[in-house]
């Protein structure tokens, strides 16, 4: 099995989820085998470079091991710039599951990363100092070349989590097809035509997965139709996923697409569960 | 002021008459493959003062009188249907999808506005003797619309259409829908501000406040409307019982909207038409209660509407043949130029333009509802207003067959034009490698990379996950440099071992290549031939034919 993740990033805070998140990087650390760096934005002060230091030995680090990024600036532009330069593949954050009207149209930093990532981006929901494995992954995929990587990779990390369940979403939407009504009056032959779609994909679903010869962990699927992107973020959520895994957007998502929401941005907006975005 | 018991019961008889004479020519159209609008109008053609009120003046008076009080109930009865009508049209309009196709949605709609809206505004603004306006006081009002008139897309029937070429699911048919709902937006807010501008110069609230007021609403009702219906229909579609209790809401919300619209001196169908932007948005809205309140507005409200379009106008007295080609070239040239311009500068290739602006053309029931509408208001004359119809309807019939016509790249890529006869091989080959290596050479006039290499792909693919299906099915394939799939079939009477999952021999071996960057198209080919091998009865009959021609007749029919 190749390296998953070789460095990690982390955006370390002072705030009182800081040291659950150290503690669960940690063990993610330890899980992939990876390098960290820890980057914190605020100015380098001999009393917070103590502070710091103090979080990150509580949380079991040896901090002579350690590489420690300060800069100053906005908080998400510094954390994607520095993680980028130090070259890391997983940036690790924490996010409440849902921000307020106000900030989430101004957009929090948290957000922002997951937004404007450059590499893949691990959001914790509830960082625990006690934290535990993963056991139930959920993936949602479009079937293109990119979801296909994410679901491998997915399935490498669950095998490392010796995962419990391992599920493959897909969503589809038809948007107007309930106009088509107004041709006839009756709903029968939309009704078919959308029956068929759904079995289409199952179809689809199938060969991928045998396609992708996944081994040993069972491969659960699910298609759904509805809104892209919200109805598998809503399946993961209602299935109690411990973790969600996307593609990264093809698109970096902007202010507007804030207003009117589409794919990954639902998951974006409330967080079905802990979110890994893969690139 | 009430209706008396005999007014009461002309009303229902009327009723009765326009659904009953609307459900019987819609069937009929609908059987004739047409679209069941089609046939309402014709109904409400024949029924009204073309036809029956020629023949029969005196019963046609009486059933659909046009002074008294019945005639208000009625024009209530067509205004709640219209207002319906855009409200279940504002349901399905998307604006996610806009946004995820936004580049080639975008341009594909606004020059499917532009260049219609300015070639029709243009030319009846500076050529008034063109098509002349009821009068000069009108003549920018009237050039504006008639702008937007042969600028609006209709979405049901583009949508049907979609569905009926079965091109709904695909790349070019997301365009398509995505560009004809920012359309209808775009469309809608115009024809609103220009009856805004009407009611200016008849003495209402000035222009300018309207404009205001009106952005307030649309940014208002997208934004925060959107959020807060979302959270209602969770709630309603959680403890409230199915459906009623969304299809109240649905409709509560739609008639303020159209009430506020109304009051600030736009018509009340922009305010139904945002609000179902704004609840059709919401991921809770089950696609159910969309079946539902479609099926609900296009049984009852949709036929009186359609039908009382024909009882307003004579439309053989007002038939006037130079403004229906003049209406039918600008809105044909424009539409299908201005999209298929948009999709080109989009990023679409020349013959997906084409597909696009030919998609984009069908004007159908919201032309005719602007019609209408234009009509009470003064705006235009019957002459006009029949012209209007005629292109709706025409537009709405040459659409499909236009874009049928090119399509020829979402048709190649179809299982049934990839297996053709010259892709058959009736083989003995007991050698997997030699079968395999016959099937590649069938397709070497379409890839281009190096054939020995696709064998090798091939074959080491088998040795880890062989393509063995069941009832004698196997799917060797690949993804290759190729710009489009190719397919061969080798049929081998014996059988050789695929290691298929039912542990029959292969008879049948469908070599299936790709496109190296379309995962998908493969998967959906894949899934094709899979589902068409579920009967192993019918495979048995097909492994016995021994005419090619025969053998692909049938397999495109399993």
């Amino acid at each position: 099995m190749n390296q998953i993740f070789s460095k990690l990033g982390l955006a370390v805070t002072f705030s009182p989820t800081g040291k659950a998140l150290l503690k669960e990087t940690k063990r993610l650390k330890e899980l992939f085998s990876a390098e960290l760096v820890l980057i914190h934005v605020g100015e380098k002060k001999p009393e917070k470079e103590e502070q710091l230091n103090q979080i990150v030995s509580q949380a079991g680090y040896d901090l002579d091991k350690m590489e420690v990024i300060w800069s100053t600036g906005d908080p998400a532009n510094v954390i994607l710039e520095k993680s980028k330069s130090a070259g890391v593949d997983l940036l690790i954050a924490g996010a409440l599951e849902k921000e307020s009207m106000l900030k989430y149209y101004v957009g929090s930093v948290a957000r922002k990363i997951m937004r404007q990532t450059v590499s893949s981006v691990l959001i914790l929901k509830s960082p625990s100092e006690n934290p535990k494995s993963f056991k139930r992954f959920y993936v949602s995929t479009d079937f293109s070349p990119q979801s296909e990587r994410t679901v491998r990779l997915a399935y490498d990390f669950a095998l490392k989590e010796n995962c419990e369940e391992f599920v493959i979403l897909k969503d589809f939407y038809i948007p107007g097809l309930a106009t088509t009504v107004l041709d006839s009056g009756s709903i029968d032959e939309t009704e078919s035509i959308r029956n068929k779609w759904q079995e289409e994909e199952e179809e689809k679903m199938r060969i991928f997965v045998k396609e992708l010869n996944l081994k040993p962990i069972p491969i659960k699927t699910k298609c759904l139709y509805g809104k892209e992107g919200w109805e598998t973020s809503n399946y993961a959520r209602e299935n109690k996923a411990d973790i969600f895994i996307v593609s990264v957007p093809a698109k970096k998502f902007k202010f507007i697409d804030r207003l009117f929401p589409h794919e990954d941005e639902y998951s974006f907006e409330s967080l079905p569960s802990n979110l890994l975005i893969v690139r | 002021m009430h209706l008396s018991s005999g007014q009461v019961v002309i009303f229902f008889l009327s009723i009765g008459v326009m659904l009953l004479f609307a459900k019987l020519f819609g069937e009929l159209f609908n059987k004739l493959k047409q679209p069941a609008i089609i046939g309402e109008i014709i109904a409400g053609i024949i029924l009204g003062p073309t036809v029956f009120g020629m023949l029969f003046p005196g019963i046609f008076n009486w059933l659909f009188p046009q002074t008294n009080e019945v005639k208000i109930a009625l024009d209530g009865i067509t205004t709640l249907a219209v207002v319906l009508l855009l409200l279940v049209s504002g349901l399905e309009v998307d604006l996610s999808t806009v946004l995820r196709y936004r580049k080639t949605a975008v341009t594909t709609s606004l020059m499917g506005i532009i260049f219609p809206f300015t070639l029709g505004f243009g030319l009846i603004y500076f050529y008034p003797n063109l098509i002349s306006p009821p009068n000069d006081q009108l003549h920018l009002a009237f050039a504006l619309f008639m702008g937007t008139a042969i600028a609006i897309s209709s979405l049901p029937v583009i949508a049907k259409i979609l569905m009926d070429l079965n091109i709904f699911k695909t790349q070019v048919g997301f365009i398509i829908i995505s560009a004809a709902m920012l359309n209808d937006l775009i469309g809608w807010l115009i024809f609103s501000l220009i009856l805004g501008m009407l009611g200016a110069t008849t003495g209402g609230i000035s222009f300018g406040f309207t404009l205001l007021l009106v952005m307030f609403f649309v940014f208002f009702t997208l934004l925060f409307g959107r959020k807060i219906s979302n959270k209602f229909i969770s709630v309603i579609q959680d403890k409230f019982s199915f459906p009623g209790g969304i299809l109240n809401f649905i409709l509560i919300a739609g008639f303020f909207g159209a009430a506020f619209t109304e009051f600030i001196g736009v018509h009340a169908i922009l305010g139904a038409f945002i609000v179902g932007i704004a609840i059709g948005d919401s991921a809770h809205l089950k696609e159910e209660t969309r079946l539902v309140i479609q099926q609900f507005i296009t049984n009852i409200f949709a036929p009186l509407f359609f039908v009382s379009i024909g009882l307003r106008v004579n439309f053989i007295a007002n038939f006037n043949l130079t403004i229906v080609i003049i209406i039918l070239i600008l809105a044909m040239v424009g539409k299908v130029a201005g999209s298929s311009l948009g999709a080109r500068i989009g990023g679409m290739d020349k013959k997906d333009s084409l597909t696009v602006g030919f998609g984009m053309c069908s004007s159908g029931a919201m032309g005719i509802i602007l019609g209408v509408l234009a009509l009470q208001y003064g705006l235009i004359q019957e002459e006009i207003f029949v012209g209007l119809v005629i292109m709706a309807l025409f537009t709405s019939i040459v659409s499909a067959p236009l874009m049928s016509y090119f399509i020829k790249k979402e048709k190649s890529y179809r299982l049934e034009h990839l297996i053709t006869p010259d892709m058959i091989l009736f083989s003995n080959s007991n050698e997997k490698n030699e079968l395999l290596r016959q099937l590649i050479n069938l397709t070497e006039k379409t890839i281009k990379a190096d054939k020995e290499r696709v064998l090798k792909g091939i074959l080491e693919r088998e040795e880890t996950n062989p393509t063995g299906i069941s009832n004698y099915l196997a799917i060797p394939h690949a993804r290759v440099n190729l710009t489009k799939p190719v397919a061969a079939v080798a049929v081998h009477s014996n059988g050789i071992n695929f290691d298929a999952v039912d542990g029959l021999p292969t008879k049948i071996i469908v070599l299936l290549l790709t496109p190296e960057n379309e995962s998908e198209l493969q998967l959906r080919l894949l899934a094709e031939i899979v589902r068409k091998f579920k009967d192993k009865s019918k495979i048995e009959n097909l492994i016995a034919i021994k005419s090619k021609e025969e053998f692909v007749e049938c397999f495109n029919k399993l």
